[in-house]
């Protein structure tokens, strides 16, 4: 008798789990047989969550309750991560003056930044405008993804005050990469992050990424207020809080990606 | 639908892009239904890029796009907040100046496979 299971053992395994499901009076949605979702089929709760989804820029003025917060962060706990290195930790800052101090070192950085690699403050033809572009194309090639033009004009609006770092949210939470992870492990704060903005989604709450987060990185007071410290550092943030008008009313469209879809020795094209 | 955007970038591939260049830069406009509009300045208030504004009298204002505008990403946040569906993005941004448009198609709804 071997003992590697075969797919019928593994079927009435699952007839097993279905029944634990049952005594414990929890619903096996996700256990359904292969045919349970006809063609079509209505959106479940997880992917009605996943499509109403939006990035919250504008919150109300109202804290979320903290174990509320601690609901999310159990959902980033529960993540999948390369070799289960589960390589983040959290930061949960609810203290107005803090995010304050936070934002104002952000907008600091990119006055700053604006101000050596903005070529667009002044006019064609102009000497400081050639003077800052080549400058500006210098970084560009050696940081391609960092100075492309939509963090470039997002960097500009920040330096005028014309958009928040932090979206004046609530509570901010910053996510930490633990630098020893397996493989990837900013791959895995990704994960974690999607786990936590989609529960917060399915919980009427609002979120967005905030990758200038980053920018903290270089203020070492700072690091130390939040506490972080090698091995890990700031990949990124949630901003997280009660959204201004109903964001999630409708599902928005969305361009349509190239799928290659390889089945019965033929390959497709499928968008 | 089955067919990819196939554009070319309109400069040599180690050109970098120019910003404020709107053949190199460009920036797709959202369409806006004002008839469909009521004014009620969500769309200004939630757009990441800053680029609606609201004019007319203020009995009867509706939205607009400013006529200077950089960096609407076409993420459809105005379309989502939008009660009356009366604005919307239908083409994504294209950095033309930067490179190519590469694997994507037109916009569509979520589908009900």
């Amino acid at each position: 008798m071997s003992d590697v299971l075969e797919l019928e053992d593994l079927e009435d395994l699952e007839c097993e789990l279905e029944a634990a499901d049952a005594k414990a009076g929890r619903t096996a949605r996700r256990r359904t047989a292969i045919h349970d979702i006809e063609p079509g089929a209505a959106w479940n709760d997880v992917e009605h969550a996943i499509l109403t989804r939006r990035s919250i820029r504008k919150f109300k003025g109202r804290q979320v309750p903290a174990h509320m917060i601690r609901r999310i962060l159990e959902m980033g706990r529960f993540a999948p991560s390369q070799g289960n290195c589960q390589p983040w930790s959290f930061v949960v800052v609810r203290d107005k003056a803090m995010i304050a101090e936070m934002e104002q070192y952000c907008v600091a950085v990119c006055k700053n930044m604006t101000a050596s690699v903005d070529y667009t403050n002044y006019p064609p033809g102009s000497e400081q405008r050639a003077a800052i572009m080549e400058n500006t194309q210098k970084l560009n090639r050696a940081s391609p993804n960092s100075f492309h033009p939509v963090p470039m004009t997002a960097i500009k609006s920040i330096a005028n005050g014309r958009f928040a770092v932090f979206h004046k949210a609530p509570t901010v939470i910053l996510i930490l990469v633990e630098e020893r992870g397996v493989g990837v492990p900013e791959v895995d704060i990704g994960v974690t992050g999607t786990n936590i903005v989609l529960a917060a989604q399915s919980l009427g709450l609002g979120t967005c990424w905030v990758g200038f987060s980053r920018l903290l990185s270089s203020n070492a007071a700072l690091l130390e207020k939040l506490g972080v410290a090698p091995p890990f550092e700031i990949a990124e943030a949630i901003c997280v809080g009660y959204p201004i008008g109903n964001p999630t009313q409708q599902t928005v469209s969305r361009q349509t990606h190239q799928i290659v879809w390889w089945e019965g020795g033929e390959k497709q094209i499928l968008y | 639908m089955n067919d990819a955007i196939v554009k070319k970038a309109v400069v040599d591939a180690d050109h970098l892009p120019i910003w404020d260049d709107p053949r190199e830069a460009i920036y797709r406009k959202v369409t806006i239904d004002l008839d469909k509009c009521d004014g009620c300045k969500l769309c200004v208030v939630v757009c990441p890029a800053n680029i609606l504004e609201l004019f007319g009298p203020k009995d009867n204002l509706k939205a607009r796009l400013k006529t200077d505008f950089t960096g609407c990403m076409s993420c459809n946040n105005c379309y989502a907040v939008c009660a009356g569906q009366g604005i919307f993005a239908t083409e994504p941004y294209d950095f033309a100046g930067y490179y190519e448009q590469k694997r994507i198609s037109e916009f569509a709804f979520p589908r009900n496979f």
